[in-house]
C-alpha cells in the first residue's frame, strides 16, 4: 500500500480548471518530484494535500485513512508537513521559537500545567528542545549556537528556507511536502540542499514530495518525476525518460510549428549572442 | 557564567525585587496619602485589565475591543454578591428599585447560611466571600468570553474588532434592559459595594501579581508560542499543527477571566456599580496602555498603564485656571523642552544637520513666548484667566503620539523586561569563538584574517608573560 494515494481529484476555482483527475501515488521511502510550467498546478496540489483547500471530487488518502475535509492542523497531525513557497516563517520569533512551535499539537499537557510548570510538562519541554535541537542539526553548524536565539528577521534567505525545512521535521511528520526547497538559492547551496533531502531521506527516513524547477536538483534526487501541465498529469517515471517525453517538452517549450526551424535557429542564436 | 548560575542569580533577583515592591507599598502604605494609595489601587486594577487585553491584541494578535463588557459582567457579578443586607434593605425600600426578591436574595452571605457556615458568613470574614464572588464573577465573564471567541474564528482583523466592540456594547445594554435589570438594578445600579478591597493596596497588587505570573508564564510555554505563532503568520500555524479555534478560543477566554477580576476590583475601587463606568473608554485607556507600553510585552503594558494612570490621577492641577502669561511660560518651556530632547535625539541618531530649521523656529517661538510672558505680565490681556478642560486627555493623546512616532512599537515593543537584558547578556550573540567559526563557515578566507590576528595577540601575549618574567 503506497503512503500517500491521490484518487481523481479535481479542483476548480470557478471557471479556472486548477487540477483535473489527478492521480498520484506516494511510497514509503521515495523521493518524488512535481514539475510543470509556472501555473500547472502543483501548489494547489499541495495545497489539497494539506487540507488548505478541498478537493471538489476524490479522494485523498495517507496511509489507508482518508483525510479528505480535514483541516490543516487535523492533517499534520496525520503526519503530513509541508513549507511553503514563499516563506511563511514565524519572523518576530526565535529560530528556536520557530521550530518549537509545530511540536506544540504533540504536548498533552493542559495550558494549567503548563503555566504552573508542572515536572511533567518540564519533561515535555526538554524532549521538545532536544528534537528541536536535533532538526536544527540536520543543516550542519549554521542554525545552532548563538543563532537558535536570534529572531528569524535577521537570518539571510538561504537560512531561513533551512529553518522551514527544520521546521517542517519538527512537525512528526512521516511525509514531508517541500515547495520549491531551494528558490533563491546560489548554486552551491543549492547543492548542499540536494544533499541534505538526500540525507533527510536516508536518515530521517522522510518520505518527500516535492516542486522544484530546478532541473539539476530534481535529477539528482528523484526517483520519480511527476509532471503537471494545465493541472493535468502529463507524464511520470524515470527523470530521463519523463525529460524526452515529447509532451513534456511541448508543454515546456511550445510545440514546433511546420517551417519553423529556420526562426527557432534564429532564437537560440540570438540568446547566445546576448547571453 | 554557567546557565545554572544564572537561573539561581535571576532567582534570587526575582525574590530581591518582589521584596523590594513590597517595600515600596509599606512606604506608600505608610505616608497615609488617600489619593495616592488610590492612585496606585487603580495602576494595579487597570494593569490587570490591561496586561489581560494584552494576551488578545498582543500575544495573540486579534484586535478586540470588548473589555469593558468583560470586565462589566465581573464587576457586576462581585457587586450583587457582596453587597451589605443594609444596601440590599435601601434598595428593596426604595420605589426606583427594579430588582426583586429573588435577586436580592443572591448574596454568598446567604449561601453560606444556608451551608451551616455561619462562622463564614460574620462580618470578618467578607475577605473570603470577596475571593468567592470575584472567581464566580471571573468565571462567569470567561464564559462569555468563551462565547465572544467563537467569531473569531471565522474574521480576522476589523471586522473581528467591529465584532468585538459590538459585543462589549452589547453586554452593557443588556444589562440595562428590562430582562437584566433584577440583577443589574438597571440605570440606578449598585451603590455601597465594599470598597475596601478595591482601595486596598495589598488586594489590587495580590491580584495584579497573580495575573502577572500568569501571563508571562502562559506566554513563555508552549502555549505562549503557540499564539505568538498565531500572530506571526495565521496560516503557517495552522500548517504547523496549531489547533486555531482552540487556541483562539483559549485566549480570550484567559483573557476575559481576568478582565472580570479586574471589573470586580474595579466597582470595589469605585464602591458603586453603575453602566456608565463601564464605557467603551475603558476599554479605550487598556488599549493605550497596551500600544504605548509595547504590543506584546508584559512589562511594557504595566509601563503603558502607570503613564495612563498616573496622568489620570494627578492631571488635575493642568485642567485648573491660569492667566494667560503662565500659560504663555509654560508654553515657552515646551517649546524649548521640546528642541532639547530634538537635538538629544538627532545627536543619538547621528542625523545631520545637528540643527535643523524646524528647531530654530521652535527655540524662537519658546523664546518669544516667555518674554512675552516674563516681561509682559501686566498687560491687561495677560492678566485675564483661561482654563482647559480636558487638558488631560490632550496631554495623552500628545504623549500617544510622540511615542508612536519614536518607538512606532511602544516602549518595549515586542521585548521583556528580563535580568539577562539588564546584565546585557544576549544569547542571541557569537562569542568570539562562534564568531571565527561563523566566518569560516560565509568565507573560509576570511578566517585567514582572524587567525592572524589570533596568532598576533597570542604572541603579545607570551611577549608580555616574558617582560613579566624579566
Amino acid at each position: 500500500m503506497a503512503m500517500l494515494e491521490i484518487d481523481d481529484i479535481n479542483k476548480s476555482f470557478g471557471g479556472l480548471q486548477a487540477i483535473t483527475d489527478l492521480n498520484l501515488k506516494v511510497n514509503e521511502g521515495e523521493i518524488v518530484s512535481v514539475i510543470g510550467p509556472n501555473g500547472a498546478g502543483k501548489t494547489t496540489l499541495f495545497n489539497l494535500i494539506t487540507g488548505v483547500y478541498k478537493p471538489d471530487v476524490g479522494d485523498i488518502r495517507f496511509e489507508g485513512n482518508s483525510i479528505t475535509g480535514l483541516k490543516p492542523d487535523q492533517i499534520v497531525d496525520r503526519g503530513i508537513a509541508r513549507t511553503f513557497q514563499n516563506l511563511r516563517l514565524f519572523t518576530n520569533l526565535t529560530v528556536l521559537e520557530n521550530v518549537l512551535i509545530p511540536q506544540h499539537h504533540k504536548l498533552k499537557s493542559t495550558w494549567f500545567s503548563a503555566v504552573f510548570r508542572t515536572p511533567g510538562y518540564l519533561r515535555r519541554e526538554q524532549q521538545m528542545r532536544e528534537q528541536a535541537l536535533e532538526k536544527l542539526s540536520f543543516f550542519g553548524p549554521r542554525l545552532m549556537s548563538f543563532r537558535l536565539y536570534q529572531p528569524v528577521y535577521v537570518l539571510s534567505y538561504a537560512n531561513r528556507r533551512r529553518t522551514e525545512m527544520a521546521r517542517a521535521m519538527a512537525t512528526g511528520a512521516k511525509l514531508l511536502l517541500l515547495d520549491e526547497p531551494s528558490a533563491g538559492m546560489n548554486p552551491k547551496e543549492t547543492a548542499e540542499i540536494t544533499q541534505i533531502i538526500k540525507r533527510m531521506r536516508d536518515e530521517g527516513g522522510y518520505t518527500i514530495l516535492l516542486v522544484e524547477h530546478k532541473m539539476n536538483l530534481v535529477s539528482e534526487i528523484s526517483d520519480r518525476v511527476v509532471v503537471l501541465d494545465y493541472g493535468q498529469k502529463i507524464a511520470e517515471g524515470d527523470y530521463q525518460d519523463v525529460v524526452n517525453d515529447p509532451k513534456v517538452i511541448e508543454a515546456y517549450l511550445g510545440k514546433k510549428a511546420e517551417g519553423d526551424e529556420a526562426q527557432n535557429d534564429q532564437l537560440t542564436e540570438g540568446d547566445g549572442r546576448t547571453s | 557564567m554557567l546557565d545554572t548560575q544564572k537561573r539561581h542569580r535571576n532567582t534570587i533577583l526575582n525574590f530581591a525585587a518582589i521584596g523590594v515592591l513590597i517595600v515600596f507599598l509599606l512606604i506608600i502604605d505608610g505616608i497615609g496619602s488617600v489619593k495616592l494609595e488610590q492612585a496606585f489601587a487603580l495602576f494595579a486594577i487597570w494593569g490587570i485589565a490591561a496586561v489581560s487585553l494584552n494576551l488578545i491584541n498582543g500575544t495573540t494578535g486579534i484586535l478586540s475591543l470588548g473589555h469593558h463588557g468583560f470586565m462589566l459582567i465581573g464587576g457586576y457579578i462581585t457587586a450583587l454578591l457582596i453587597l451589605s443586607s443594609e444596601s440590599r434593605a435601601r434598595i428593596a425600600n426604595s420605589a426606583r428599585s427594579q430588582m426583586n426578591e429573588f435577586t436580592l436574595g443572591l448574596s454568598i452571605k446567604n449561601w453560606f447560611e444556608a451551608l451551616g457556615l455561619n462562622a463564614l458568613a460574620t462580618d470578618d470574614t467578607l475577605w473570603l466571600r470577596f475571593i468567592v464572588a470575584i472567581v464566580i464573577g471571573g468565571i462567569i465573564s470567561m464564559i462569555f468570553g468563551l462565547i465572544v471567541g467563537i467569531p473569531s474564528l471565522r474574521l480576522r482583523g476589523d471586522y473581528l474588532a467591529i465584532v468585538t466592540f459590538g459585543f462589549g456594547e452589547i453586554i452593557r445594554l443588556l444589562a440595562s434592559t428590562r430582562l437584566f435589570a433584577p440583577f443589574t438594578n438597571g440605570s440606578l445600579g449598585f451603590s455601597g459595594v465594599p470598597s475596601e478591597f478595591g482601595k486596598s493596596l495589598w488586594w489590587t497588587f495580590g491580584f495584579l501579581a497573580i495575573t502577572v505570573f500568569v501571563m508571562a508564564k502562559l506566554k513563555y510555554s508552549s502555549y505562549g508560542r503557540a499564539l505568538q505563532g498565531i500572530r506571526e503568520d495565521e496560516i503557517a500555524a495552522e500548517a504547523m499543527g496549531v489547533n486555531l479555534a482552540y487556541h483562539k478560543v483559549l485566549a480570550f477566554a484567559i483573557s476575559a477571566f481576568f478582565a472580570g477580576i479586574a471589573g470586580g476590583l474595579w466597582v470595589s475601587w469605585l464602591a458603586t456599580a453603575r453602566l456608565d463606568v463601564f464605557l467603551f473608554t475603558l476599554t479605550f485607556f487598556f488599549l493605550v496602555a497596551v500600544s504605548v507600553g509595547g504590543t506584546g510585552s508584559v512589562t511594557g503594558v504595566l509601563i503603558g498603564t502607570a503613564l495612563v494612570v498616573f496622568v489620570r490621577q494627578y492631571g488635575d492641577p493642568l485642567e485648573e485656571s491660569y492667566t494667560l502669561w503662565q500659560w504663555l511660560l509654560a508654553g515657552g518651556v515646551l517649546l524649548l523642552a521640546a528642541a532639547v530632547a530634538t537635538l538629544i535625539y538627532r545627536n543619538i541618531r547621528r542625523l545631520r544637520p545637528r540643527l535643523n530649521a524646524s528647531i530654530y523656529i521652535v527655540v524662537g517661538l519658546g523664546i518669544i513666548a516667555l518674554l512675552i510672558g516674563l516681561f509682559a505680565a501686566s498687560g491687561g490681556q495677560l492678566q485675564s484667566e483661561y482654563r482647559a478642560f480636558g487638558m488631560r486627555a490632550i496631554i495623552l493623546s500628545a504623549l500617544l503620539v510622540i511615542i508612536m512616532i519614536f518607538k512606532p512599537d511602544g516602549i518595549l515593543g515586542q521585548a521583556e523586561f528580563n535580568w539577562a537584558w539588564l546584565f546585557r547578556e544576549r544569547k542571541d550573540q557569537p562569542t568570539d569563538e562562534e564568531r571565527a567559526q561563523d566566518a569560516w563557515l560565509t568565507g573560509p578566507e576570511l578566517s585567514k584574517r582572524l587567525e592572524a590576528a589570533e596568532t598576533r595577540e597570542a604572541s603579545a601575549e607570551t611577549a608580555g608573560e616574558s617582560s613579566e618574567a624579566n
